[in-house]
């Protein structure tokens, strides 16, 4: 177990490099540059020179890369050009909201999909009209889904705010103005959960020991729970583990339909202003995270089956 | 007794005045579109500070009003010498910044020896390049001595760039700024708002009437549009797309305030290259197009034709939008005296910038009129980034269509490098005659002449004046329903109860 940690580590090392080092690479490429963003369309050619000798772009691109790669050693990683803030502060000021968005958001669809896909295993007549309904989710633009929310909980019946996020001062009013954007992520996601955890289960249920199981007598309640649910939810997991690194930086829409200050939002505007080391930073924070994910992932394998080993 | 009168009539006044008057306090809370990198003009171009915090928070010498009118701010009154080469400036007395330190004529003379600096990063230095000197002749007056006469250089004051902070303080400005507006500064919660607070010492007796002001970062229209029915927000400071401006026109709850820009959209071509360096191609487009059928089709008829680079709100505006009027059969004649015709069609590429929406519909509406006279114009749907260097900076296109939304920008036709590729001798001329005439009646006359040059050598096709539309609950009062300048100027703003 210990080596294979070991051997996981460094790969996650290899891996955070390569990711920073394309996202450089790629930023180089990009048209556009920080500093037109900052001083707007009409600045003075003395103007952008000054800016880019403050902001240190002026020098080489092999330079600058190896500055960067010199501050992370020190866990520095760097300062956001448009912020002028450390971006650490900055992604410590949003990280929390995104992974409690997403946690909320996945727990919420995980909730309403294993349920769901039980009934819908259980009794066939129901699989028919959840699958529809989950396939019309699934069909459904988050945009729209999040507006259609908004309007229904936040309008017609007012019971939750319709966007924004006051902070965590007061946590109650957090979860208030979370709830509407991790229902949209939950319907969302509870769909691909949904079909996700049907499929496999049906599969389960094929097996020889599910028809010995039965055979014995069995209830088919019991059948479900205890004999089919567990291996079963080996592709969930890891469907999960996916979801949730992606969704870290990818509830753009939601953050942007909610106003939320979050993670996708951030690197939006990172990439729209050419915020290199902001850019930088975020991809790594993400691939960190991400490989985080999976790792827990491939743990929790050895725990839903044991004959999951690691060498 | 006459005492007792006056007495009488002060009463009354006071009680009408509790009547009828604006009503205090409250917070009111704006939606605006994004959140800008700093928040200061001097240290961003980006117009979203201004929207937020021109007048409201921060002031310069002189402001633009509502109308587009240069009124007093920092200055109570000003004066040129007959050459226009030197302006005093009488400064207001008793004025305090938001820190309570006193303003002087030191603040001013710092802030414009920084302005006029191109290597101190403040924006826009062109704008001060003609400002010599400035010189404090005692604590409240102000000498500015010119290079040249610039028949801009007030309005040039008036700018959002030229507001004035502390002395000596120009790094701290770009996230708590301080200045000497009816609102302090409070907070800026990254990714979520800015806050203002009702400032104490403002100089102009009674004002402002709000308590809180809350600007909210909303990106998106239908969020905006949810907030303000569910009463999270008062006002969609602007942006409000022609559609939601009808619907909420006709709920009793909100209403919508419209009015000028400075945003003449453009449909810019490429006078350097092929086919539109021949005027006659130019004018063929211009008569071919229906800018009216533009304005109700794309725009539901909120927008203003105009038929030069200059808006309407803006000073010394000639009406030209009929110069070339709607007349495909004239734009044939045109195009056939070119060597165009139906055995020859003119093609060209129109490149149309992907964030700007209404841009991007205007010029699918135009290449369809255009296609009603034979001429084939294949639409190219581009990234900004792309725009920027490719369309803004390389010049490397034939037809585009752009908002151009800086006031009094007609100068940027002077410069033969612009995307435009105009190079008149005429009108450069005209432009330096304008910017060194002291009399402002005559620079007028040149002003407005410089916009017929504009007409008739078609540089461009000028589509409409840009609306402004914001919409708000019905209890707001006082928005400024014109935008001279970016601002969303809550100075006189109230909730009417």
């Amino acid at each position: 177990m210990i080596p294979y940690l070991l051997r996981r580590l460094l790969l996650a090392f290899v891996t955070l490099w390569l990711a920073a080092s394309l996202v450089f690479a790629f930023a180089l490429l990009l048209p556009g540059d920080p500093v037109q963003a900052i001083l707007g369309l009409e600045a003075s050619p003395e103007a952008r020179a000054a800016l880019e000798r403050a902001l240190g772009l002026d020098k080489p691109p092999g330079v600058r890369y190896l500055d960067w790669l010199l501050g992370l050693l020190r866990l520095d990683l760097g300062e956001s050009l448009r912020y002028g803030k450390p971006v650490a502060e900055l992604l410590g000021e949003r990280l929390p909201l995104s992974l409690f968005l997403v946690l909320l958001g996945l727990g919420g669809a995980l909730l309403l999909a294993l349920p769901l896909a039980l009934l819908a295993v259980r009794f066939p007549l129901w699989d028919l009209a959840l699958s529809g309904l989950m396939a019309f989710l699934q069909s459904l633009p988050t945009f729209f889904l999040g507006v259609v929310l908004l309007y229904l909980f936040a309008v017609h019946l007012p019971l939750l705010p319709a966007s924004g996020f006051p902070g965590w001062q007061s946590p109650g009013e957090a979860l208030r103005h979370l709830l509407l954007p991790a229902l949209t992520l939950a319907l969302a996601r509870a769909a691909v959960l949904f079909r996700m955890a049907r499929g496999s289960l049906l599969e389960v249920l094929s097996q020889d020991y599910i028809r010995t199981a039965r055979a014995k007598g069995v209830p088919e309640a019991w059948v479900l729970l205890k004999h089919a649910l567990r291996p079963a939810s080996l592709p969930l997991v890891t469907v999960l583990g996916l979801e949730g690194g992606f969704l870290l930086t990818g509830a753009v829409v939601v953050e942007a339909v909610f106003a939320l200050p979050g993670l996708g939002s951030l690197a939006l505007t990172a990439l729209e202003a050419r915020d290199y080391p902001l850019l930088q930073g975020l991809v790594l924070a993400m691939a960190a995270l991400i490989v985080l994910f999976n790792l827990l992932v491939d743990l929790l394998y050895s725990l839903l089956d044991p004959r999951v080993e690691y060498a | 007794m006459k005492r007792g009168i006056f007495g009488v009539l002060l009463v009354f006044g006071m009680a009408l005045a509790q009547g009828a008057g604006p009503s205090r306090g409250g917070e009111l809370r704006v939606a605006v579109l994004a959140e800008p990198p700093v928040l200061d003009p001097t240290a961003s171009t980006s117009q979203e500070i201004a929207r937020m915090l021109y007048d409201n928070v921060l002031q310069g010498l002189v402001k633009l009003n509502e109308k587009g009118e240069i009124v007093p701010a920092l200055a109570e009154r000003w004066q040129g010498s007959p050459s226009s080469l030197t302006w005093t400036f009488y400064l207001r007395k008793g004025v305090r910044f938001h820190d309570g330190s006193p303003f002087t004529a030191e603040d001013v003379v710092f802030k414009f020896n920084r302005a006029r600096d191109p290597r101190s990063g403040h924006t826009h230095p062109e704008y001060y390049q003609d400002i010599q000197r400035v010189e404090a002749k005692d604590p409240y007056t102000v000498v500015f001595h010119l290079r040249q006469p610039n028949q801009d250089f007030l309005f040039n004051l008036a700018r959002p760039d030229s507001v004035i902070g502390p002395k000596g303080r120009v790094e701290e400005q770009k996230t708590q700024p301080i200045g000497t507006g009816p609102f302090r500064f409070v907070a800026w919660e990254r990714g979520v708002g800015v806050r203002l607070e009702r400032f104490l010492g403002y100089y102009e007796a009674g004002l402002p009437y709000l308590d809180r002001v809350y600007f909210r970062f909303l990106p998106d229209p239908n969020a905006q549009l949810a907030a303000l029915r569910a009463g999270d927000i008062h006002v969609i400071g602007l942006g409000v797309s022609p559609e939601t401006a009808l619907v909420l026109q006709r709920d009793p709850n909100f209403k919508v305030v419209t009015g000028f820009t400075t945003t003449e959209i453009t449909a810019g071509m490429n006078n350097g290259r092929p086919p539109f360096n021949d005027v006659r191609v130019r004018r063929a487009i211009q008569h071919a197009v229906d800018k009216k059928a533009l304005v109700e089709g794309v725009m539901l008829g909120f927008g203003t034709p105009i038929g030069s680079h200059r808006s309407p709100g803006e000073s010394c505006y000639v009406d030209l939008s009929g110069f070339y009027p709607y007349d495909p059969t004239r734009a044939r004649a045109l195009l056939q005296e070119a060597g165009y015709g139906p055995g020859n069609p003119l093609r060209f590429t129109f490149t149309l910038a992907a964030p700007y929406p209404y841009e991007r519909r205007l010029g699918e509406a135009i290449a369809a009129q255009l296609a009603q006279i034979g001429v084939q114009a294949r639409l190219e749907v581009v990234e900004w980034a792309t725009w920027l260097s490719r369309v803004f900076r390389g010049a490397d296109y034939q037809m585009t269509i752009i908002g151009h939304s800086e006031p009094n920008d007609i100068g940027i036709y002077a410069n033969p490098n612009y995307y435009f590729r105009y190079a008149s001798p005429r009108f450069r001329e005209l432009y330096a005659r304008y910017l060194r005439t002291p009399d402002p009646q005559r620079a007028c006359e040149t002003m407005k002449e410089m916009q017929r040059v504009l007409a008739q050598d078609a540089v461009n096709l000028w589509v409409m004046n840009a609306p402004y539309l914001a919409a708000m609950r019905k209890e707001v009062m006082g928005w400024w329903s014109n935008q001279p300048t970016p601002s969303l100027n809550v100075t006189r703003v109230y909730l009417a109860r």
